[in-house]
């Protein structure tokens, strides 16, 4: 893991990147505007990299492609439970429990 | 304050407060998230302060948990924060007539929950007192919800059996923030070709295969949504 202050500087420029955003056009005050191909393209920046960040952990082991392991099976209840259900803490409690259990009482 | 900036801390908190619960479980998980990876009890309370967007945490952590090299970790984070700027541009009208301490201030606080109920009354409102307080108040309670709750994760986590594979909460968090947005084909194309694309680009060098990803999903759900509105006019 990142240590000491290499951390620290990692935060802040985390943390640098919500304030640039977030302030992008509310902070300079004038009535600035977003170009509409600008806006139809920010769109999807979360969706694909939320998706990004998803895969690898559910599909890679130690690098190497694995189709069917827990971690993937227990996402795929998690995407059902998240499609299906407005209860905010299901998907937790149910993606955790399928995990655990395929973990230690299959260990698999 | 006057009798305007209550009236309108009033609406905007009575709107607010039914969406803020469901900011409870997602605090407790990026709380025990940031414990699992090995921050401390301080260093989770600054990133939290810092940083403030759950996505940007939960995002960043495995990154920063496997020593990743900082100029990827800040990208990933740029681009996961990416949805503010149009955030930003749409309710900068709303603050225009602001001084600057408060613009930075409405900044730092702006996000999903409160942009999602709130932008329609915030620029429609005629009163600038009005329409402040139904923006700060409850900016300030989804603030101070979420640093408690992150706390309670945070504390909590030392309660919790180091063997349970805590770090794939992180990972179920961003599948629950993830399949919502999905509703439409061009979005759900974007996660699918960004997915893929950063599993099949994982052999890059220098971890480039996630910015890979990123943006074969962005530029496949422009694509879609491109190909679709041609279809729908010829």
């Amino acid at each position: 893991m990142s240590e000491g202050w290499w951390l620290w500087l990692t935060l802040f420029l985390i943390g640098g990147t919500t304030m640039l955003t977030r302030g992008s056009f509310i902070i300079p005050g004038e009535r600035a505007r977003l170009p509409p191909v600008a806006h139809r393209v920010l769109r999807y920046a979360p969706a694909a990299a939320l998706a990004a960040l998803i895969a690898p952990d559910l599909l890679l082991d130690d690098g190497a492609l694995d189709p069917f392991n827990p971690k993937l099976l227990a996402g795929l209840l998690v995407i059902v439970i998240a499609w299906r259900s407005r209860n905010p803490w299901l998907p937790f409690i149910l993606g955790m429990g399928a995990l655990l259990a395929m973990r230690k009482l299959l260990g698999w | 304050m006057n009798s305007k900036f209550l009236e309108g801390g009033r609406e905007g908190f009575r709107t607010f407060l039914p969406l803020s619960v469901g900011l409870v479980p997602w605090a407790i998980v990026t709380g025990v998230a940031m414990r699992s990876i090995g921050l401390s009890p301080l260093e989770a309370f600054g990133m939290n302060v810092i940083v403030f967007a759950g996505t940007a945490q939960l995002g960043t952590l495995p990154l920063i948990a496997v020593g990743t090299p900082i100029w990827l970790i800040v990208l990933t984070a740029l681009v996961l924060n990416l949805r503010f700027v149009i955030f930003s541009a749409a309710l900068a009208p709303a603050f225009a007539g602001e001084r600057w301490p408060r613009r930075v201030l409405a900044s730092y606080l702006l996000v999903d929950g409160t942009f999602a109920v709130l932008s329609d009354r915030l620029l429609k409102a005629t009163d600038p007192h009005w329409r402040w307080g139904c923006y700060i108040v409850p900016s300030l309670w989804c603030w101070a919800l979420w640093q408690l709750f992150v706390m309670v994760g945070v504390f909590g986590a030392g309660a919790l059996p180091q063997d349970w594979s805590l770090e794939f909460m992180a990972t179920i968090a961003l599948l629950v923030m993830l399949v919502p947005m999905c509703a439409t084909r061009p979005m759900m194309l974007a996660a699918v070709a960004g997915g893929v694309g950063a599993v099949l680009m994982r052999g890059l060098p220098l971890k480039l295969g996630l910015i890979a990803g990123i943006f074969i999903g962005i530029i496949a759900g422009f694509a879609a949504e491109h190909w679709a509105a041609r279809r729908r006019s010829s």
